[in-house]
């Protein structure tokens, strides 16, 4: 029992204006807390490890798409003799290619993963 | 093999060496440094494993809290980008293995004058034509024909199909090109980066005078390289898993 409520009353209990002072001191802790929480959250290490690796993987896949797209149009063109417009229809077309891997990147990372279900405790 | 002074080339670091010559079947099949880190990379995940989990207790230890980690790690990546059935939960060993490789790997590599497999492409590019080859095998056992489907963009008017068709096959494609150069080329940026910086402080204690005080500086961003070069080492192994979950996913689910 916190030392600076009246004694006047048996052990245990509580008048009830002091249970509403208690909630609120509750409440207003709980809401410091959140607001604690919530500016540690933003820049914390997972965070921006997180990050650091999402940056890294839309470097890359442009440049996988570009790259693709002008070893297939290259040598498609050895093949078929038609140097060199399967290789500028190609390199075009992996550009396309390296731009949609990115938005889909970009737009996958906008929806919330899975939230774990309560399906997925059961079952093991 | 530590650090080597001035005058050193950035990229000798990365030279296969023969340990042992051998010859299988016609191939060439000698033990070199690679395959040697190879071994002893998956020999520490192993040894480690076994070691951490041998009386495994309730309330863990301190080994077993580390392999306990590392497996909720990779289980909830799993959990996260893969699918939380028990579709998705199948391929758990399979991701637990490969991040497990690339990560311990990488790490060994950042011990100056150890070799860093995962700095060789043709490393990387196998570990990505396993996870595309995973990829398809599974695809087509589990939706047959259909799995082609994955190429054919849904909702599209039929007229854009001849474009998006070949679009849609250079970006599958374009994945384990992704996956294997991303991994390749940080390590091997990386390395280089920091065999330039430490090969200044070298130079610069070798020259004359006044310039010694100055190799104070390429000492300070080797360490500082160093910190980030751990960084990187973790989170490529981790991107490798998230992409491998996010492939696979693609062979469990379908077409998306």
């Amino acid at each position: 029992m916190p030392a600076d409520t009246p004694n006047d009353r048996k052990t245990g209990e509580i008048s009830s204006s002091d249970r509403e002072a208690l909630k609120q001191r509750a409440s207003e802790i709980g809401a410091k807390l959140d607001g604690a929480k919530k500016r540690h959250d933003v820049p914390s290490a997972a965070g921006r490890g997180a990050a650091m690796g999402r940056g890294m993987r839309i470097a890359t896949e442009l440049v996988a798409g570009v790259l693709v797209g002008c070893v297939l149009g290259w040598y498609l063109d050895q093949w078929l003799g038609t140097k060199p417009w399967l290789f500028i229809l190609f390199f075009l077309l992996g550009t396309a290619a390296g731009m949609m891997n990115i938005i889909r990147q970009a737009s996958q990372e906008r929806t919330p993963p899975n939230l774990p279900s309560v399906k997925d405790d059961t079952e093991d | 093999m530590i650090f080597a002074a001035g005058g050193h080339s950035p990229i000798e670091q990365f030279a296969l060496k023969k340990i042992i010559p051998l010859k299988l079947f016609g191939f060439d099949a000698s033990i070199t440094n690679s395959t040697l880190f190879m071994i002893l990379t998956v020999g520490l995940i192993c040894g480690f494993l076994y070691y951490a989990m041998r009386g495994a207790q309730r309330v863990p230890g301190r080994l077993q809290s580390v392999a306990e980690m590392l497996y909720d790690f990779v289980a909830s990546t799993v959990r996260d980008n893969l699918d939380d059935g028990k579709d998705g939960r199948r391929f758990f060993p399979f991701v637990f293995a490969l991040f497990a490789f690339v990560l311990v790997a990488n790490m060994l590599g950042m011990i100056p004058g150890f070799f860093t497999i995962t700095s060789h492409i043709i490393v990387t590019a196998a570990l990505a034509l396993l996870v595309i080859a995973v990829v398809i095998v599974y695809g087509f056992m589990r939706h047959g024909i259909g799995f082609l489907k994955l190429f054919v963009p849904s909702g599209v008017p039929a007229v854009l199909m001849p474009l998006l068709v070949p679009i849609e096959i250079i970006s599958f494609i374009s994945r384990p090109v992704s996956l294997s150069v991303r991994l390749f080329a940080n390590m091997l940026a990386g390395h280089i980066a920091l065999k330039i910086f430490a090969g200044f402080v070298a130079t610069l204690l070798a020259a004359a005078g006044a310039w010694k005080v100055l190799s104070i500086l390429p000492l300070g961003l080797t360490v500082a390289l160093s910190a980030l070069e751990l960084l990187v080492a973790f989170l490529q192994a981790y991107v490798f898993a998230v992409l491998t979950c996010v492939y696979l996913s693609d062979a469990v689910h379908g077409a998306h």
